[in-house]
């Protein structure tokens, strides 16, 4: 019989063993009697004999061979029994360990997806970006020429959308121009036709023409899949171009957390978007690509950013901006060394953003995690105290204490093992629910969050080193429990600290890293709500979005202003509408533009100081948000082209730049971009402090220009229109909004959103962080309460007999209370002392994170200790109470 | 007077049991006697330790085991040498007569060494 064969036929086995052993004794009586002895004395004889029979059967399922497995079954069985006795208890530790587990994965899975995972492209290690951000056209010409002179190769890309409509609203397609050799550089072959090739990349089209590649997702959502996608036709802004290829299901683009549906070649984007006649190829001063490199093999990161600011001085001088001043131009080439980094995980703005917000929720995890495990360490070894009698019985009876630890720590799997289980799933759930809550915020984020390798190989090491942790306590117990204890009388009477010298710890961290947690969900909630209740000085709830561009109109730059203040007609004509104005720069979008400026004869700043935040309205702009006009006048109709130059500016500018006094009529100097010049303006009216990119930042000072002044070279194609509403929601205007501005130009093309939720979505990183410390430091004070509630039960059962005694002797409920309350406080003490301690330590690593308020905030840490001292004599006070109704007669009668 | 037994040396179990099978299928309690008198009572073998050492060598291949109708109208189980089996009984053999051999050549050796 085989090893398995045994191992499955145990019961078949078992029997035929007691067959032949008897079978054995039978004979041995039968010869006994046969030679003249009485069947009593034979069978004495012959049990004496054989010895005892009871070991050779052991010893015969020894030689099975199968022991180990044989032993883990029996464990299996008996922990189920045991947990199955116990419904509240397992209910407890398999809920806990799952919601600590669960967590810990989910967080993880964002953590892997947006920080830690490689872009699935051929050998990421060998990929380096040039670092910190765009590159101009004639730059990645230069370095195109050498490439494989300085790397094995180098690709340029750049993040875009496509509209896919023909007008009115628009279709976005999430794209990027890609130069001609990007998919061979990132290794990303085609699943279906070709990937784009360097012949492809020229200006206006290759010898296809205009081509493009899909990816995968897009071809499913947009062509159901189609096998003759190839060759088929995709206008791009209204530009025809040809599909030549579909990529891999797993390649998202070289974006973290961005998706693409279709790449099309660099050397096209002057057809597909207009710069008002600047090229976006020859822009000596348009910074807009990313550049990519692949490292030969053995090349260091070091070595290639050598050899690249070897050939910096020329590639510098061949791409020097034509219009720029001289100090401009020696800025550009003396500053600014070229430097490469790794781009194995890809670059991501996003991630730059939630970098820190994600580590410190995978802190708050991991500490929910270690909480969970205290506790059930602590209601374990409590259950080990009670179970010591059994322990000691079957130590007694033969078993030995490696067995007993593995019987322990088989239960402590048991309980994992569903917690783990259920935490993956709960896992699944939480990642994507977050991603839904991080993706509103950023409009495209697309992670790939499913399972994958590192989160299992994570929660499998969490799981072990949770069971182990608390599957520890009790067994190491075990191990030294002396077979004595089971002849010995279940201890009556006073009990010294021995059976709680472990749980006193675990309770007194418990409670240490809850109040660390409550705390920290205190500042994070605290923040939160001081950005969302704050004054932005905008009126948010009438106003309605519709996002503009222009791109496709057939309004040249030096007609923009007159199509936006048709716009802008249209818009406040409608029945409804109290208020419009268009302008170019949405507030609290995340968006921003800053120059410098002088007010003639008013502070003297230096450098950074000078910049100011600038916005270019219509008329109406600050009615339509709500912001008063503190002094001088709105824009109005004589602000135009031509007429003198005007503007507009906050209290906090004129607070910085023009001193004291009023600073209606004063002269202010605008630099510009660089290359070009602008007339002095005058500043004619003074409105109240608004807030420009987001509700965490203050008011800072800000100007706003008119529109219809801007020069053409700065009339950009896109800009927004505000709308408010004169009564009821803003959301019911857009189809009436829509209708109007197709009827102002049919080419526009729209995108809506309520002012309300763009607000809501620029606090949508603080929401997430406070909502996940709060549901874990709520967590955490619920296991903490399980805890001391445990503990303070257990003690209280240990001294039923001696608060009898008392309560015999005279003590009153009151003073049995205190009692045990006394003890309590002094673990609650303990904690809360040490976590307080830890919280000041650790704040600093948030403070990044808050608000409106110091990281040591004493009001926070006050209220977190306040708050645990509650649920921690709430949850004592049931024990507490339970034993002043103990009946003294009662215990006395029980020994 | 009962005549002194002796323990079994370590390992010779097997040997044993090996050498008494090989005479033909038995079950448990005729092997247990058989030994006992092939020994002539010198060695004792408890009898609790036969079984253990029959199933492991049963579980490596050295024996078969089959249940058959016993002389008793009972099942029984009875043991026989595979092929397996008596190719090992005859190196465990030939080891044995080796090692015996050696020692009683060394303690002869030692009978002389220590004569006056």
């Amino acid at each position: 019989m085989t090893w398995l064969g045994r191992l499955l036929k145990r019961r078949r086995l078992e029997r035929e063993l007691d067959a032949e052993l008897s079978d054995h004794l039978e004979r041995q009586v039968a010869d006994y009697v046969a030679a003249g002895m009485s069947e009593a004395d034979a069978r004495r004889r012959a049990r004496l004999e054989f010895g005892g029979v009871e070991r050779a059967k052991e010893d015969c399922r020894d030689a099975r061979g199968t022991r180990l497995v044989d032993d883990l079954v029996q464990d299996v069985r008996y922990g189920w029994r045991v947990l199955r006795k116990s419904p509240t208890f397992t209910l407890v530790a398999i809920t806990s360990l799952a919601l600590g587990i669960g967590a810990n994965s989910a967080i993880f899975t964002l953590v892997d997806a947006l920080l830690l995972r490689s872009l699935p492209v051929r050998e990421p290690a060998r990929l380096v970006r040039l670092e910190d951000g765009s590159w101009t056209n004639p730059i990645w010409e230069e370095i195109r020429a050498r490439q494989h002179q300085l790397f094995e190769s180098a690709a340029a890309c750049s993040d875009t959308r496509f509209d896919l409509a023909s007008g009115g609203e628009a279709d976005f397609a999430i794209g990027f121009w890609a130069s001609g050799g990007f998919f061979d550089v990132v290794g990303v072959p085609a699943v279906l036709g070709r990937t784009l090739v360097p012949a492809d990349d020229r200006r206006d089209g290759g010898p296809e023409g205009p081509v493009a590649v899909i990816s995968y997702a897009f071809w499913q959502r947009r062509f159901g899949g189609s096998a003759d996608v190839v060759g088929r036709s995709l206008a791009l802004n209204g530009v025809p171009f040809t599909i030549v290829g579909v990529t891999p299901p797993g390649f998202f683009g070289p974006t973290v957390g961005r998706s693409f549906d279709v790449a099309a070649p660099i050397g096209m984007v002057d057809r597909v978007q207009t710069r008002d006649g600047q090229s976006w190829l020859d822009g000596r001063s348009t910074w807009w690509l990313e550049v990519l490199a692949r490292l030969r093999p053995g090349q260091s990161v070091d070595e290639a950013t050598r050899a690249l600011r070897g050939v910096q001085p020329q590639i510098r001088q061949a791409t020097l901006p034509s219009n720029w001043r001289p100090d401009e131009l020696e800025r550009y080439l003396l500053e600014g060394r070229f430097s490469l980094a790794p781009a194995a995980t890809g670059f991501s703005d996003i991630r730059g953003r939630y970098e820190r917000p994600l580590w410190t929720v995978m802190a708050v995890v991991v500490l929910v995690l270690l909480i969970a495990c205290a506790n059930l360490a602590s209601l374990l070894l409590a259950r080990a105290n009670a179970r010591q009698q059994e322990l000691s019985s079957r130590l007694a009876l033969g078993a030995s204490r490696r067995r007993l630890m593995r019987q322990l720590l088989t239960e402590s799997l048991l309980l994992a093992l569903p917690g783990a289980l259920i935490g993956l799933v709960l896992a699944q759930w939480g990642s994507r629910l977050l991603l839904g809550q991080i993706a509103t915020r950023e409009g495209i984020v697309s992670l790939d969050v499913s399972l994958h390798w590192r989160v299992l190989l994570f929660t499998a090491g969490m799981t072990l080193a949770t069971t182990l942790l608390f599957g520890m306590a009790p067994a190491l117990r075990a191990y030294r429990l002396s077979p004595h204890a089971a002849i010995q009388p279940q201890g009556r009477g006073m009990v010294g600290a021995g059976p709680k010298a472990l749980g006193r710890p675990l309770v007194v961290a418990q409670v240490a890293l809850s109040l660390v947690l409550v705390f920290g969900a205190g500042l994070f909630l605290r923040t939160f709500s001081r950005l969302a209740g704050r004054d932005l000085g905008l009126r948010q709830d009438p106003v309605l979005l519709v996002g503009l561009d222009a791109q496709r109109s057939a309004a040249r730059p030096d007609e923009r202003a007159a199509l936006f203040s048709r716009v802008r007609d249209a818009a406040v004509a409608l029945p409804g509408v109290a208020h419009a104005a268009v302008s170019v720069m949405a507030p609290v979008s995340g968006m921003g533009w800053n120059e410098r400026f002088i007010v003639e004869g008013g502070t003297r700043l230096s450098g950074r100081e000078q910049l100011s935040w600038v916005n270019a309205v219509t008329p109406g702009f600050f009615r339509t948000y709500g912001t008063p006009i503190l002094a001088g006048r709105d824009f109005d109709a004589r602000d135009r082209a031509g007429a003198p130059f005007v503007g507009l500016v906050n209290e906090a500018f004129a607070r910085r730049f023009s001193g004291p006094g009023s600073p209606i009529g004063r002269v202010v100097l605008r630099e510009g971009r660089p290359g070009s010049q602008h007339p002095p303006l005058e500043i004619v009216g003074l409105v109240k402090d608004s807030v420009y990119r987001s509700p965490r930042e203050t008011m800072e000072p800000t100007i706003y220009l008119p529109i219809a002044q801007l020069e053409p070279s700065e009339a950009w194609p896109f800009a927004t229109l505000a709308v408010s509403a004169a009564g009821g929601s803003p959301a019911l205007l857009t189809r009436s909004v829509a209708a109007a501005l197709q009827g102002a130009d049919p080419q526009l093309s729209l995108t809506f959103q309520l002012f309300a939720d763009q607000v809501r979505a620029s606090v949508m990183q603080e929401r997430i962080v406070a909502l996940l410390s709060a549901f874990f430091g709520a967590l955490a004070v619920l296991l903490a309460g399980i805890g001391l509630y445990g503990v303070t039960a257990y003690a209280v059962s240990r001294r039923r007999a001696e608060i009898g005694v008392r309560m015999a002797l005279g003590a009153d409920a009151n003073g049995v209370v205190r009692l045990v309350l006394r003890g309590v406080a002094v673990l609650l003490g303990a904690g809360i002392t040490i976590g307080a301690g830890i919280s000041l330590w650790a704040a600093r690593f948030v403070s990044s994170l808050l608000y409106g308020l110091e990281p040591r905030d004493p009001l926070t840490l006050a209220a977190a200790a306040l708050a645990l001292v509650a649920v921690g004599l709430l949850a004592a006070g049931l024990p507490a109470r339970s034993a002043a109704r103990i009946d003294p007669a009662e215990v006395l009668r029980e020994g | 007077m009962p005549e002194p037994k002796s323990d079994l040396p370590q390992g010779t179990l097997d040997l044993l049991i090996l050498k008494v099978v090989a005479l033909g299928p038995l079950h448990g309690y005729a092997i247990a006697q058989r030994m006992q008198a092939m020994s002539r009572n010198v060695v004792q073998v408890q009898q609790g330790s036969l079984y253990p050492a029959l199933h492991r060598l049963e579980n490596r291949g050295l024996l078969a085991a089959e249940w058959k109708l016993s002389d008793t109208g009972r099942e029984a189980k009875f043991y026989k040498l595979t092929a397996k089996g008596r190719g090992h009984l005859g190196a465990e053999e030939a080891s044995w007569k080796r090692l015996t051999d050696a020692i009683g050549a060394i303690l002869a050796g030692e009978a002389d060494a220590g004569a006056p």
